[in-house]
């Protein structure tokens, strides 16, 4: 029990000392903003004292606010100015404000706000040290005096450093404590006189902007003033050259004369020598120099250089300057350097640079071997662009960028050691524009090349695209076609079948072709299995039946859509109407891969025109109790129909329509009556009435938007045929309304559908009478419809066979749809 | 139509034989320049001799200079080694002309007697700089390998300068005078910096002397093959 009392105080006092260290942290304690200061009056920083952080990490916020307006901002700049510092750029600083700033210590457990400090930044200017303080002794007519040089302080913004500051220096002997102090004004040198000889003096300077403050004194300098019992300070050797690797230079920088005048003498010895000698030349090379003659300069040697610097106070030798003459060999910059552009018949121009070595140096003798250098830009480069050429003097540069006006410079090093020679001096070449001209011709070339290739390229899609489309996007299931004599197709008569398949040398024959092509793959789909419905098989497909009126756009989801799909084969069927042949030779030409497609499109509008009529004859008047007595004219019309039924399962002779066809008309003569025919219809349906027709479209009415496979009550249907302007043959549409309304006959909920024969007068016209339940009308384009309803209602089998032929047609263009399954129907018998 | 084809078949050869023939014959100018037909004597010319020598000199004083770098930068830094350095060659025994003047006043064959010395004479320390070499403390491979290189390179210099000098004056190959070198215990000194120094001084002292034997040989090849107009 006790162990246990023990053990849980030992636990409570834990807990409390937990406590106690959770209250340890706490919120952060009060910043404290030292000072604001600015430097220039164009900027200013405040810094701040943290307080205790409460043991916690804690951010540091600086606000503002302006005597001018009631917001608060937060610093803009905590970093320019270090740590615990806020920045006021330029465009933070007005002079004419007075900032109530306050500094927010934050952390996890609360905030501390500092005291606020009031900022007028006029008031609290205070520039920066001046630095780079330099001093010198001079002597001036036996008089010594010290020369103090300096810089304004730097600041952070360099484009405001043109402040004019006002500068204060003061000195002092070293070993004294009061400073004499100098006003200098806004100069950033000064010359002191009166100084003690022999005394060491301490120098600062500091400075001032305005009414501001004096800044703070600049890092202190130190000088011996020589009292004129001294020695010169000790020279410096700076370098020593060979420019010709058989003599050589050095230079040195003298110190402090000691106020006397002061002798220098320049002391050498060799390698292996003890002797020590002087220098045999000091004028040669000017002040401060020694020059070495050939046979002064020997090489694979050591030299070993001082120099000593003597007045009558005594004398300072140079620390010692080690010279292998070999190593410090630098050549004058090449000379004659001359560029030269070379037109070379056949050729691009080319730039020949040539030059001489320095002519100090001898390199013919082999005892110096120079390698050069040479570097370029464009007059207005930026950078050069440089090619080291070896021991040649000459060099070639083809690749130059024409119109160009080029600098050329050239340099030299010695090929072992040494350093590099100036650059000669900027020599400069323009290079002409000439052969842009060679360019652009190759450039022509190239584009005529290019774009014949881009024209065979698509003639080559054009011709192949057809099959290609084929190839990829397999045929869709065509029709099962009950009762074809595949024999009869199969064995020969070629030329009959091809003028039977509609091609009646209106299309191109490439085209009719393509359509024979077409119906023999109809023939061997017949093994397959039909599909009802593939909605959406070929969206693709049918987008590129779209004639060039439409846009790619409209085209899409056609499939999905049968009302859209009748428009569309409606614009397909407009097209032809307004084409004369010539129109179709014009479309032909487009090189585009539409045109196969739009010349097809034509054509198998043609057919199902064509077949249209036939149907009217064969067909559907039959089922309307048209009267069969055709006109001859239809005889030739008939080809087609002829291969329609062929198709289907009547017991037509197609050979005997076929030659029937021969012999009666020639194809073109077909075709124009067609175009007549569909030119009219075209009229008829824009003028809205049927005057004077003489030729006129099958119209199928519809129900609605749905599938008619899924609504087949709602099928309806009519055809209004056609015919010969001279036979007077003409459906007549049976309105309740003005016959204006057939001009809506796709627009849903105004059509009207024609479902009935209503009369028939004097042989010639066809009385239709609109079906009060529907309200929807489409065209003849809509072959799903015209089955649906057949089948709806019940008409014979030759009316079903015929609208299955007319998909056919219809659905290479309308690929999609699939509307024409046969099998579809069969339910519905 | 036989006829016509055998005829076809015999211009077919025909040319077969002209092109094979040309091509002979171009392979056989290619070897015209160094053996001249039915020459005994048939060697590569002097001036090719002198351009292999001087294209090698070069490339082993490029060597030395790189390995004294490296080694300067490495090793030397701050040691005050070219101080000392001061009169420190083995080679320095053989008087070699010193500036432009003196080379050209200098008789070719002495030169090339001169720089065969020279190799000769750097023949022996290479052989222990390149052993030596790899006892230096933390020594990059770059210093190993040139010691080796420059070593292999100055031997096939020394085979090419012996077949000149028998060329330039020929039956008078001896004279095989070449200086001692004493440095090797230098070399395997306890004391590192006495030992660096001693390294030191070898490749300062070898990039001399390199140099020395390019300018030489650039100097000769001018002189000799150019007539002094090169």
């Amino acid at each position: 029990m006790k162990q246990k009392l023990t053990s849980s105080v030992q636990i409570i006092l834990l807990l409390a000392l937990t406590a106690v260290g959770w209250t340890g942290q706490s919120y952060p304690g009060k910043p404290k903003i030292i000072r604001c200061r600015s430097l220039e009056k164009e900027t200013f920083s405040c810094w701040w004292k943290p307080g205790s952080d409460g043991g916690l990490p804690t951010n540091y916020t600086l606000f503002y606010s302006k005597d001018s307006e009631e917001n608060f901002y937060e610093c803009p700049d905590y970093r320019t100015s270090g740590p615990n510092s806020c920045y006021f750029d330029k465009n933070h600083t007005n002079p004419w404000t007075t900032y109530n700033i306050t500094v927010m210590a934050t952390n996890e457990i609360g905030s501390n706000s500092s005291d606020p400090q009031y900022v007028d930044v006029t008031s609290i200017v205070q520039p920066d040290a001046p630095v780079n303080l330099s001093l010198e002794t001079k002597t001036s007519a036996g008089i010594m005096y010290l020369w103090a040089k300096w810089s304004p302080p730097p600041l952070a913004d360099v484009t405001s450093n043109s402040h004019v500051y006002h500068y204060e220096l003061q000195l002092k002997p070293e070993k004294k404590e009061e400073w004499e102090t100098i006003s200098v004004g806004v100069q950033t040198q000064c010359k002191v006189t009166m100084l003690q000889a022999g005394v060491k003096y301490v120098v600062q300077v500091r400075c001032m902007l305005d009414r501001g403050e004096w800044s703070e004194w600049s890092s202190e300098r130190r000088i011996q003033i020589p009292n004129g019992e001294s020695p010169p300070e000790k020279p410096t050797i700076i370098k020593c050259r060979s420019p010709e690797k058989e003599t050589f230079t050095c230079w040195w920088k003298p110190g402090s004369d000691g106020g006397h005048p002061t002798n220098y003498t320049l002391l050498y010895s060799k390698e292996g020598e003890q002797q020590v000698y002087e220098c045999p030349d000091y004028r040669t090379a000017g002040p401060n120099s020694c020059y070495f003659d050939k046979k002064h300069t020997s090489f694979w040697t050591i030299y070993n250089i001082t120099v000593r610097a003597t007045n009558k106070m005594g004398s300072n030798v140079s620390d010692p300057h080690y010279v292998d003459v070999t190593y410090i060999v630098q050549p004058d910059p090449p000379v004659n350097v001359t560029l030269e552009l070379k037109k070379p018949i056949n050729t691009k121009p080319y730039l020949v640079l040539s030059w001489s070595p320095p002519p100090l140096a001898d390199v013919r003798s082999g005892w110096l071997t120079l390698e050069y250098e040479l570097r370029l830009k464009p007059e207005e480069g930026e950078e050069w662009e440089t090619v080291f050429v070896g021991q040649q003097t000459q060099y070639k540069m083809f690749s130059l960028n024409p119109g160009k006006k080029y600098i050329v410079q050239i340099h030299c090093k010695p090929d072992h050691h040494g350093s590099w020679s100036e650059w000669s001096s900027e020599k400069y070449i323009q290079i002409p524009t000439d052969f842009r001209v060679k360019d652009m011709v190759v450039w022509i070339i190239v584009g005529v090349l290019s774009s014949l290739i881009c024209l065979i390229m698509s003639w080559t899609m054009v011709l192949k695209g057809y099959r290609m489309i084929a190839f990829i996007l397999p045929p869709v299931p065509g029709p099962k076609i009950k009762g074809i004599d595949t024999h009869l197709l199969e064995t020969g008569k070629s030329e009959e079948l091809l003028s039977a398949l509609g091609c009646h040398g209106f299309p191109p024959t490439s085209d009719c072709e393509e359509l024979l092509i077409e119906y023999l793959e109809v023939e061997d789909s017949e093994d397959q299995q039909l599909m009802p419905s593939h909605d959406n098989g070929h969206p693709s497909k049918n987008a590129k039946m779209i004639p060039k009126e439409k846009d790619s756009d409209s085209g899409r989801g056609s499939c999905d859509s049968p009302s859209v799909l009748s428009e569309k084969c409606r614009e397909s069927r407009a097209l032809p109407s307004t084409l004369q042949t010539q129109d179709v030779r014009d479309v032909q030409e487009n090189k585009e891969g539409k045109r196969s497609w739009e010349t097809e499109c034509i054509a198998s509008e043609q057919k199902i025109l064509l077949f249209n009529n036939e149907s009217t004859k064969e067909t559907t008047w039959p089922a309307t109790q048209l009267p069969d007595n055709h006109p001859p004219m239809f005889a030739y019309h008939s080809i087609v129909d002829a291969h329609k039924i062929t198709m289907t399962t009547t017991n037509v002779n197609i050979a005997s329509f076929l030659v029937g066809n021969e012999e009666h008309k020639s194809q073109y003569s077909i075709t124009e009556t067609v175009h007549d025919d569909m030119e009219k219809q075209r009229e008829m349906e824009n003028l809205h009435s049927k005057t004077d027709q003489t030729t006129m479209q099958v119209i199928k009415t519809r129900p609605n938007d749905k599938s008619p496979f899924l609504n087949p009550k709602l099928m309806d249907y009519v055809e209004v045929h056609k015919v010969r302007q001279d036979k007077e043959t003409a459906v007549l549409l049976k309105h309740k309304e003005n016959s204006g309304k057939r001009e809506k006959y796709t627009v849903p909920g105004t059509s009207k559908e024609y479902t009935k024969v209503s009369t028939v007068v004097d042989h010639n016209i066809l009385v239709l009478m609109p079906d009060s339940r529907i309200h929807h009308t489409s065209v003849i384009q809509e072959p799903a419809m015209e089955m649906s309803q057949n089948l709806q209602q019940g008409q014979a089998e030759k009316n079903m066979s015929y609208c299955l032929t007319v998909p056919s047609e219809c659905k290479r263009e309308t690929s999609g749809s699939e509307y024409m399954d046969p099998s579809s129907f069969m339910p519905f018998k | 139509s036989r006829t016509k084809t055998q005829s076809t078949e015999q211009c077919l050869l025909l040319v077969v034989l002209l092109v094979s023939n040309m091509l002979l014959t171009k392979e056989g100018v290619t070897s015209l320049p160094i053996c001249p037909n039915g020459s005994v004597n048939c060697q590569v010319s002097l001036g090719e001799l002198f351009d292999r020598a001087v294209k090698l000199s070069h490339y082993i004083h490029f060597l030395s200079s790189e390995i004294f770098n490296e080694f300067d930068e490495r090793y030397a830094q701050g040691r005050g080694f070219i101080t000392k350095a001061v009169n420190g060659c083995h080679t320095s025994s053989l008087t070699t002309p010193e500036d432009k003047e003196q080379a050209q006043q200098i008789h070719h064959e002495d030169l090339l007697n001169l720089i065969l010395g020279v190799l000769r004479s750097w023949n022996d320390p290479l052989i222990h700089l390149a052993s030596e070499v790899q006892r230096i403390k933390e020594a990059p491979d770059t210093i190993l390998w040139k010691a080796v290189e420059i070593e292999e390179q100055n031997k096939r210099l020394l085979e090419g300068m012996e077949k000149i000098v028998g060329r330039v004056h020929p039956g008078e190959i001896g004279n095989d005078a070449y200086s001692q070198w004493e440095g090797l215990p230098s070399l395997q000194l306890a004391d590192e910096d006495s030992r660096l120094f001693a390294f030191y001084n070898l490749l300062h002292c070898l990039r001399r002397d390199s140099h020395k034997i390019d300018n030489y040989l650039k100097l000769l090849k001018c002189r000799l093959i150019h007539d002094s107009n090169c």
